[in-house]
C-alpha cells in the first residue's frame, strides 16, 4: 500500500498527515516530507491517526525528524498515533521519548 | 517428504514487503495464531527481510531472498535466507532495549534485529564464511488456539 502525504499548516506548526503503512520503500517519502519542512514553523507535528502498519524503518524516520528540529529548538510532535504505531514504539522502547497528542 | 508449508523466492525489492507481509500474515491466521501476536511476527519477519534487502545486499533489487513457513502442532517456524554479506556477529547479539537516557543517545536505526528477538520464542542467527545469512525464527503455538471451535 502506498503512503499519502499531505502537509498543511495549522497555527504555528505545520502538520504532516501520512496515511498507509510505512516500510522500508515508504519511509523515504515520509522522511523527505518531515525533513523539508523543518525550519519553516515554530514545530512540526505528525499525523499517524490513518497509519495501518509501521516497522523499524519508520520510527528510525521519526527519531531522524525529532532530532533534527530539537537540534533547531522546534518542538516536534506525534499527533493521535494509531495503535500499530504505538506498538511498535513501544517494542522499541522509544514511546517515552516523543511529545504525544491526541487531537480530535 | 515436504520440508515447508510455503517456501518462496522473494526479489530484494522493498516494494514487495507489502506482499511478504500479507503472506505471512495469511499464513499465521490459518494456523490459528491471534492477531496481538500475528502483528507482531508480521513486523519481526518484515524487519528481517529490511535486514536483507538494506544491509545483506546493500539496495540492488535484482537479487533473492528465501523465506520458508514451517509448522508442527506446538511451533510455527519462519525461515529467511540470503546470498548478501554476512551480518558482523555484534549486530546480531540480543540487547536489552532501553528507554534513551538522552536525545542525544539516540540513533535511527539497529531495532530490527531487538524487535525480532522481542517477538520470537527461539531465534537463531547464522552467517555464511563468505556470504549469505539465515535467521530461523520460531513461535510457540498457544494450546488453546489449537483446539477446534463447536
Amino acid at each position: 500500500m502506498a503512503l499519502t502525504v499531505t502537509v498543511f499548516q495549522r497555527g504555528d506548526i505545520r502538520v504532516v498527515r501520512v496515511q498507509g503503512e510505512v516500510d522500508l520503500n515508504s519511509s523515504p517519502q515520509l522522511r523527505a516530507a518531515i525533513l523539508t519542512g523543518v525550519g519553516e514553523s515554530t514545530g512540526i507535528g505528525v499525523d499517524l491517526s490513518d497509519i495501518q502498519y509501521m516497522d523499524s524503518s519508520g520510527v528510525a524516520t521519526l527519531v531522524e525528524g525529532f532530532k533534527a528540529c530539537t537540534a533547531k529548538k522546534l518542538s516536534f510532535l506525534l499527533l493521535s498515533p494509531s495503535l500499530p504505531v504505538m506498538k511498535v514504539l513501544k517494542l522499541a522502547r522509544l514511546d517515552s521519548l516523543f511529545r504525544i497528542e491526541d487531537t480530535p | 517428504m515436504r520440508d515447508a508449508d510455503v517456501s518462496v523466492e522473494v526479489a530484494s525489492d522493498p516494494l514487495l514487503l507489502g506482499p511478504v507481509r500479507s503472506l505471512v500474515r495469511t499464513y499465521l491466521e490459518a494456523l490459528g495464531i491471534g492477531q496481538d501476536l500475528r502483528d507482531d511476527a508480521v513486523l519481526a519477519v518484515d524487519e528481517a527481510c529490511t535486514n536483507s534487502i538494506r544491509h545483506a545486499y546493500g539496495g540492488p533489487c535484482d537479487r533473492s531472498y528465501w523465506i520458508t513457513l514451517r509448522s508442527a502442532p506446538d511451533w510455527v517456524e519462519i525461515e529467511l535466507r540470503d546470498e548478501g554479506n554476512p551480518a558482523p556477529a555484534s549486530k546480531l547479539e540480543r540487547k536489552e532495549l532501553a528507554p534513551p537516557p538522552g536525545q542525544e543517545h539516540v540513533v535511527p536505526g539497529g531495532l530490527g534485529v531487538q524487535l525480532i528477538y522481542s517477538v520470537f520464542d527461539d531465534v537463531t542467527f547464522c552467517t555464511g564464511e563468505d556470504s549469505g545469512n539465515c535467521v530461523t525464527m520460531r513461535l510457540k503455538r498457544p494450546i488453546a488456539l489449537k483446539q477446534t471451535e463447536g
